[in-house]
């Protein structure tokens, strides 16, 4: 019975219902994408670095695992250095500059040869490697985002890039030009980011960090195994305050549609309250039935949000295909409960007003 | 025989503003098992509010009111609520019926608030009754004023309370209707016993109970046998 009156009730306001609806799928929706974004992008990029194939990365002091955040501050010669100690196959210096023409990109700066002894070398879809100084390496899925190809000009830097090849994605960024380029065009002479460094045996690895730490102390010296693990939103500076204050508009938007909808809901329905009461309906059934609107049109709104969140994945993919959004389930069943429970929270006092409500009063209004 | 419901000296003050407004000033009233009892009296005389304490809508300022031997006027919201939802059923002059359910919905409403469950025999012998079986997939707004009124004296009884209050059941109905309705109110006093206690302005519509009691300045002034 009470969910037949529920199911009348929600359908018989269709506009309020809707506009509700609506509300609720757009809190879930922007939980999921501002997460699904985020998180992908980490994931991505921990997935790149982990594809450069090297056993150790070793940074300035202090730097952030979020290498881009980090400038050039080290001299070439530490890998030279680095390159001299036991267990060492390879070591790959690379400088990092991002470009923000066109969008937002990484280039990574490459000595094409130890580049290659430490991740084994690029897979060549199309053109050839690194030999000019205005050579420019851009990976499969930059090329068919930005429709690139091989012997194109290509803009980045304030510089005029020769498309020399489009490699495959997954071996730390998706541009790649010389060192010495990069270097000159950042005004960063003779320096690096960051050192790849390769070992003879896996299982030397840890010997070679205290080797390393021991050379370098106060350096950043971190596995590239745990390199996945440590790209999480928590550990890049502002980032999580970004998505909690995301999240946090987002629920308030649900919890203030919400309350407004179910307000005007009781006011509107103040008669039917005192119908209720004067069947002896107790406030803890008034309350009841308020709530379960509000879960019924939360549920249809979580619903409708799920689906727009993976419309929406799939329009910026196709929009942006270096993109990586993240929708997964865990995210859902959050931004699920996160979107009920503001819905009970907005609905709390509405539901309070109409149980309380005098029902001599409530039958008397017009 | 003991009365279904028995008031002494009830009152009933309202605080408007600074003002103290007293609606009911020391009604006495025995109502017993089977009566129809038409109250009739000048608009503001208190017919209502006595309608709405009797019924344990609102609580009384002073007094007693005992429903089936339960003191109203020493009750809480709660007990006051439980007591409605067993003891008593009402009819309003607007019926009252919820927009969004159907006929069959609003009748079976009360009995799902009552707690005891769907009771398909009793359902089918107040709606073929009250001559609604036709009607009841029909919402309020497809329904004529006489129809809906009847759903509601279903609604009221569909229950088997002690006693029905109808607050000026004929008020928004044509002669036609407010004749049948009233028939019905009769029938179910005949037929079933039913206890009623009926408002009304019209002294007509008073005539179908068997006493008409008079109130005046919220006071029960005189009570008499009806035909």
């Amino acid at each position: 019975m009470i969910r037949q009156m529920i199911l009348r009730n929600v359908m018989f306001r269709p506009v309020r219902t809707f506009i509700t609806v609506i509300a609720v799928a757009v809190e879930v929706t922007l939980i999921l994408m501002v997460v699904g974004l985020t998180s992908g992008m980490l994931s991505d990029t921990a997935k790149r670095i982990e594809g450069i194939g090297a056993d150790i990365m070793v940074q300035p002091p202090s730097a952030s695992i979020f290498m881009a955040l980090s400038g050039a501050p080290m001299p070439m010669e530490i890998g030279r250095r680095l390159a001299q100690l036991k267990y060492v196959r390879a070591v790959a210096p690379v400088l990092l500059q991002f470009n923000s023409t066109n969008g937002l990109d990484l280039i990574y700066g490459i000595d094409p040869e130890s580049f290659r002894e430490v991740s084994g070398g690029f897979v060549f879809h199309e053109g050839r490697d690194l030999q000019h100084p205005d050579d420019i390496l851009v990976d499969d899925w930059y090329a068919k985002g930005r429709k690139v190809k091989v012997g194109d000009t290509l803009h980045v830097l304030g510089h005029d890039f020769h498309v020399a090849a489009i490699v495959e994605h997954g071996k730390g960024a998706r541009l790649f030009v010389l060192m010495s380029t990069l270097q000159e065009l950042a005004g960063a002479h003779d320096k690096a980011s960051v050192f790849f460094v390769k070992c003879n045996q896996p299982e030397q690895t840890e010997k070679v960090m205290s080797a390393i730490s021991g050379l370098l102390p106060h350096y950043e010296v971190r596995p590239l195994r745990d390199y996945l693990s440590l790209m999480t939103s928590s550990n890049l500076p502002g980032l999580q305050t970004v998505i909690r204050s995301m999240i946090s508009l987002a629920a308030a938007i649900g919890f203030l549609v919400i309350l407004l909808s179910m307000y005007t809901t009781i006011i509107e329905r103040t008669r039917e309250i005192g119908v209720l009461k004067s069947l002896g309906a107790s406030r803890a059934y008034i309350v009841r039935i308020i709530l379960s609107e509000t879960t019924a049109m939360c549920m249809a709104g979580i619903a409708l949000g799920i689906a727009m969140s993976f419309g929406a994945r799939a329009l910026f993919l196709a929009v942006f295909p270096t993109l990586t959004i993240l929708i997964s389930p865990w995210w859902i069943v959050r931004a699920a409960s996160l979107a009920i429970l503001g819905g009970w929270l907005g609905a709390t006092y509405p539901a309070w007003t109409a149980s309380r409500k005098d029902p001599v009063e409530a039958l008397a209004y017009e | 025989m003991e009365p279904i419901l028995k008031s002494t000296r009830l009152w009933k003050i309202y605080q408007v503003g600074r003002m103290e407004v007293a609606a009911l000033r020391g009604v006495d009233l025995e109502i017993f098992p089977g009566d129809f009892v038409s109250i009739m009296g000048p608009s503001g005389c208190g017919k209502s509010t006595l309608l709405h304490v009797i019924g344990g809508l609102a609580r009384a300022t002073r007094g007693k009111v005992l429903l089936d031997g339960n003191d109203l006027a020493g009750m809480g919201d709660g007990a006051r609520t439980l007591l409605r939802r067993h003891k008593v059923g009402f009819v309003f002059q607007r019926f009252n019926l919820l927009p969004t359910l159907d006929a069959r919905g609003n009748i079976a409403l009360a009995q799902h608030i009552h707690g005891d469950g769907f009771d398909p025999h009793r359902f089918e012998v107040v709606t073929r009754m009250l001559g609604i079986g036709d009607r009841l997939h029909h919402r309020p707004s497809e329904l004529s004023g006489g129809e809906q009124q009847r759903v509601a004296l279903a609604r009221a009884i569909i229950n088997e309370p002690k006693i029905v209050l109808a607050d000026e059941p004929t008020g928004n109905l044509d002669t036609k209707n407010s004749e049948n309705v009233l028939g019905l109110l009769r029938q179910l006093n005949k037929d079933l016993g039913q206890t009623i206690v009926m408002i009304t302005h019209n002294p007509d519509a008073a005539a179908y109970g068997n006493r008409v009691l008079h109130m005046r300045d919220g006071i029960v002034v005189d009570g008499a046998s009806a035909n």
